[in-house]
């Protein structure tokens, strides 16, 4: 390889360079913008920067010392939604002023800021107020004429509430059966089901109604779908890619859904909450695994919702989602808590800790007050089992007393009505198959021992704090509790493997009213009421006899329903009622009185179906005759050629050819007595 | 009513058959063994002994002269009822599914199963030709579509034959030419049992689409509708009463599920003109595979998969129950 060297200097180049340089009048005829369009582009003009301008107002005044953390906490929250390319701290006397300015690379990055952040609770003092800057213009700008905002179209969907002024207080429920294909709504009437509304396809998996019977949820690949009102229109619908759970907050206004599927660390979509009216998304939440769903408990106004994650309770408040007092309680070891289903409550318990013995806590909300705690010693497992009205708290103690290798179980039951919250434990001999407090009362049952020795006790909470046991009875088949939902009476099931062997108990004097079977039940339900359960086979567990049965509250059975591939029963809620406590005590008082009209109007609708069913059997029963006899008038006909194939024998009657006959004795040996006859 | 229970085979029940007169009952089943009792108090008369294979069906002709019996050893044999001799071994190339007499007893057909390259054949021999039998050469052999009969009875007078499908198909085969008469498709899936009333002039079909279907025999009308939640292995019509008999079973696959169930497998009355259910009466271990009225009407028997086989007399209130209308 050559040294490089001025070539011009070589003797040896001898041609002359071309000259590369343009002509002297040469006019260029490609513009800027097409050689430089890119770059021209960029070129920094100036009034563009405004529409990627935002203002942040209620920013804390902070001074020198704290401002690079001010700008970093800035920088984090609003970096979510674009490139930060310039910031603005305007100060004065020492301190921000409270507002910021923050440009962005793009404007549409800018709206995304508006949009999300507007609103956002930093501290207890601050709330950011994001605007666009240019938004400030247009606000100055506003013309003094009004114009009247477009009118969005109501759409209406009808009285949501339409099922419950059913004239025959009927009941409805939904029906899942040919293995998922078909949905349908049924009216309950006591003589057979009349279909309301039916639907293939309606969901990919299973339904579930909302709290308060408004809404009925169906679950799609692509997300959940909303329906109700008269005609079970499509409300509205949530996308969520793979929805494989969902949860209603009690008072209807949210929907928590959950989805195995997508959930990325910047933007948590495994558990989605959604405003219901709305439609909107409110907020996301990660999630590692479903297993205990719902991973939100509502309280029971929906105020507030709670998640357990290791040593830490999370607890959120509505509407805006976000963490109450802006951070967790911090529990160690906390295992298991729930809400009371009648005050906004926490109970939690956390195991033993060293010299620190377990304990069930509760915790009064919004206020963190702890109302109670309950030291417990030597504990293996705690079970929060809360009345349905909140009246009670009974927590199930499995504990290892000293000394001793087994488990025995105390129920440590709380009064939460009574000043200071008086706890009572009682010990239970045998192990717990299950428990069940009366919804609106002060009574429970348990079933408890080995198979296939099973108990049914029942107890009553007294004022004073003497639990009675009420009555025990042994030998049951049972491994499930159903109380009816307005208390009093309750079902005891053997599901599943026990063959479903059912009891209909009446705990006023605790006698069993019924003994029935429904063989292979999976399941039981009882209406909103209290007047009906259903005892049904589902598919999913057996693969014969699916058909759900419908029982009077005393266990009489009063229809049997079989459905091709049946799958599922829901009752449908009912809404809290409208009366109050003086109105409906004075109605049960005339409860004579209404009984005697519904009586005469149960009798001429007897009377109509039996005469409808016995019509329609007498026109069967015609039809059928009149067939027969034109049979019979052929087979008249065609005796002569039936004695011809037989040779002459007429066989049309067993006594036809009585002279052919035979008789014959045979003796058949039927009894044997042996008597003594004395010594001989 | 308290059942005679017979007991006379190790393995489940295929068929059972009472004579024209009554008397007699017939049972077959998977162990090979042919069992003919006395209806009255179920004591057994004696055995016919030759098949190799499991029975599948068995027929008496109307004089209770011959007994015919097809097996799944690929042969059908007549038998001489009383002395329990094999008068003709008529072998054939798979096994054979359903067998009977016609209304005059000369003619018998058979239908074997399609199996291991051949078809399904229905076959027809006239016995009062006894070339026919010697050289094992039916004078019709009808070949079926792709599917096979899986139950099979004769027409009232002997012209036809009335056949049930694999696939839920009923057809009335010519005893003559061999051709299709009639066709009707009500069942959606396969025909497991079909009996004729005692005067042949209506049958009923048990299928597994959990329904069984009474027919018009000669025009094949559909005439009612008997519907249950299990496959029905078999039904039979009352000769004196209104009402028919079914007798069902599960899937194969369930058994294990529902073995707990002891003794509760159940034979369902229905009102033939109502299509309602008015009765059950309990008793076998397993599914019932068949059963049949006594022509007199007075009783019924059943046939199952625990291998017994039980008689049921009447008691009076059975005479006299109605249903209100």
């Amino acid at each position: 390889m050559h040294d490089t060297m001025d070539m011009v200097d070589d003797p040896e180049y001898d041609e002359e360079e071309p000259s590369f340089s343009d002509p002297e009048d040469y006019v260029d005829d490609v513009d800027d913008d097409e050689l430089l369009g890119d770059i021209l582009r960029e070129k920094p003009q100036e009034a563009d920067g405004i529409d990627s301008v935002v203002v942040v107002d209620n920013v804390p005044q902070v001074g020198p010392e704290r401002l690079e953390k001010l700008k970093n906490v800035i920088h984090k929250i609003f970096s979510k939604f674009g490139k930060i390319t310039t910031e603005f701290y305007p100060e004065a006397d020492g301190l921000t002023k409270g507002y910021i300015f923050l440009e962005y690379a793009a404007p549409t990055q800018a709206l995304e800021a508006v949009k999300n952040a507007d609103g956002y609770k930093l501290d207890k003092q601050h709330t950011f107020r994001v605007n666009l800057f240019t938004d400030f213009d247009k606000y100055m700008n506003i013309s003094d004429e009004w114009e009247t905002p477009e009118k969005q179209p109501f759409k209406d969907f009808g009285n949501m509430r339409h099922w419950i002024e059913d004239q025959d207080c009927r009941d409805q429920y939904s029906v899942i059966f040919e293995a998922g294909e078909r949905t349908a709504i049924f009216a309950n009437d006591a003589k057979e089901p009349i279909t309301f509304e039916e639907r293939a396809r309606w969901t990919e998996t299973y339904v579930r109604w909302s709290p308060k019977g408004t809404y009925l949820a169906t679950f799609h690949q692509r997300g959940i779908a909303l329906w109700g009102g008269e005609k079970f229109k499509q409300i509205q619908r949530f996308s969520h890619q793979g929805v494989s759970l969902i949860d209603f907050s009690p008072c209807e206004r949210y929907v928590v859904t959950f989805s195995p599927l997508i959930d990325t660390k910047e933007d948590p979509q495994a558990i989605i909450i959604w405003d219901i009216l709305t439609g909107q998304k409110k907020r996301g939440f990660h999630c590692e695994s479903s297993a205990h769903w719902p991973i939100f408990k509502w309280s029971h106004d929906g105020k507030f919702f709670a998640r357990m994650t290791p040593d830490t309770l999370s607890i959120y408040e509505t509407p805006s989602m976000g963490l109450l007092d802006k951070k967790s309680l911090k529990i160690n070891g906390i295992k298991d808590f729930s809400w009371s289903p009648g005050d906004n409550i926490l109970a939690f318990w956390v195991p033993e800790d060293k010299d620190i013995p377990a304990r069930v806590t509760l915790m009064q909300m919004p206020s963190r007050h702890e109302i109670r705690v309950r030291n417990l010693f030597n504990v293996v497992d705690c079970k929060l089992h809360w009345q349905r009205n909140g009246d009670y708290l009974c927590v199930k103690v499995d504990r290892t007393p000293k000394g001793t290798q087994g488990v025995v179980t105390n129920f440590e039951i709380f009064r939460m009505r009574e000043k200071q919250v008086p706890v009572d434990a009682m010990e239970m001999k045998e192990s717990i198959i299950a428990f069940a407090w009366e919804p609106n009362g002060s009574k429970f049952a348990v079933l408890h021992g080995e198979s296939p020795r099973i108990n049914a006790s029942f107890y009553n909470v007294r004022n004073n704090g003497k639990i009675d046991l009420l009555k025990m009875f042994d030998k049951q088949q049972a491994n499930s509790i159903f109380w009816s939902p307005q208390g009093q009476f309750l079902v005891l099931a053997g599901l599943r493997s026990m063959n479903g062997a059912l009891a209909f108990v009446d705990t006023s004097d605790c006698i069993m009213m019924n003994i029935a079977e429904h063989y292979m039940a999976s399941d039981v339900e009882w209406d909103p009421t209290g007047r009906y359960v259903v005892t049904s086979v589902s598919w999913w567990s057996h693969k014969v006899d699916n058909a759900y049965w419908l029982w009077t509250f005393q266990g009489r059975l009063l229809q049997k329903n079989n459905k091709d591939r049946f799958c599922q029963l829901l009752w449908r809620p009912r809404p809290p009622t409208l009366l109050s406590a003086d109105q409906i005590k004075n109605i049960k008082k005339d409860l004579k009185k209404y009984s005697k009209i519904f009586e005469q109007k149960d009798r001429l609708s007897q009377s109509k179906a039996s005469k409808e069913l016995v019509d329609k059997r007498r026109t069967m029963m015609e039809e059928y005759h009149r067939y027969r006899e034109t049979a019979q008038q052929v087979y008249q006909e065609q005796k002569t050629i039936r004695l011809e194939l037989r040779g002459g024998v007429d066989t049309d009657e067993l006594d036809s050819n009585v002279d052919d006959w035979e008789e014959e004795t045979i003796e058949f040996f039927i009894n044997e007595e042996i008597i003594p006859l004395g010594d001989l | 009513m308290k059942p005679i229970l017979l007991q006379g085979h190790e393995r489940s029940i295929t068929q059972i058959k009472y004579n024209r007169e009554g008397d007699l009952l017939f049972s077959v089943a998977k162990d090979t063994v042919t069992n003919v009792w006395y209806s009255v108090n179920g004591e057994r008369l004696g055995t016919y002994n030759g098949h190799t294979g499991a029975v599948w069906c068995v027929d008496c002709d109307w004089d209770t002269k011959n007994v015919l019996t097809g097996s799944a050893d690929n042969s059908c044999i007549l038998w001489d009822c009383e002395t329990g001799k094999q008068l003709a071994l008529l072998k054939t190339n798979s096994a054979v599914r359903t067998c009977g007499f016609d209304f005059s007893g000369n003619i018998i057909m058979f239908s074997t199963d399609k199996q291991m390259g051949y078809q399904c054949f229905l076959n027809f021999f006239d016995l009062r030709d006894p070339q026919q039998i010697e050289d094992n050469q039916p004078y019709m052999s009808v070949p079926c579509n792709d599917y096979k009969i899986t139950s099979a009875v004769w027409g009232p007078l002997g012209e036809f034959v009335i056949a049930g499908h694999e696939n839920g198909e009923i057809n009335q085969y010519s005893a003559k030419t061999g051709e299709i008469i009639k066709k009707a498709k009500e069942h959606t899936k396969q025909i497991n049992d079909i009996q004729p009333s005692v005067d042949l002039t209506m049958f009923i079909t048990a299928s597994k689409d959990n329904t069984a279907k009474l027919f018009d025999a000669a025009s094949l009308d559909h005439i009612k509708t008997f519907r249950t939640e299990r496959p029905v292995n078999s039904a039979a019509i009352s000769p004196i009463m209104d009402h028919v008999v079914m007798g069902g079973g599960q899937e194969a696959m369930e058994v294990t599920t529902t073995s707990t169930r002891i003794g509760k497998f159940e034979a369902r009355f229905f009102h033939a003109a109502y299509e309602e259910e008015f009765g059950r009466v309990k008793g076998h271990f397993g599914p019932i595979n068949c059963v049949a009225f006594h022509p007199d009407g007075k009783s019924y028997s059943s046939g199952g998969e625990d291998g017994y086989v039980r008689i049921h007399y009447f008691d009076p209130p059975y005479f006299d129950f109605e249903l209100e209308a």
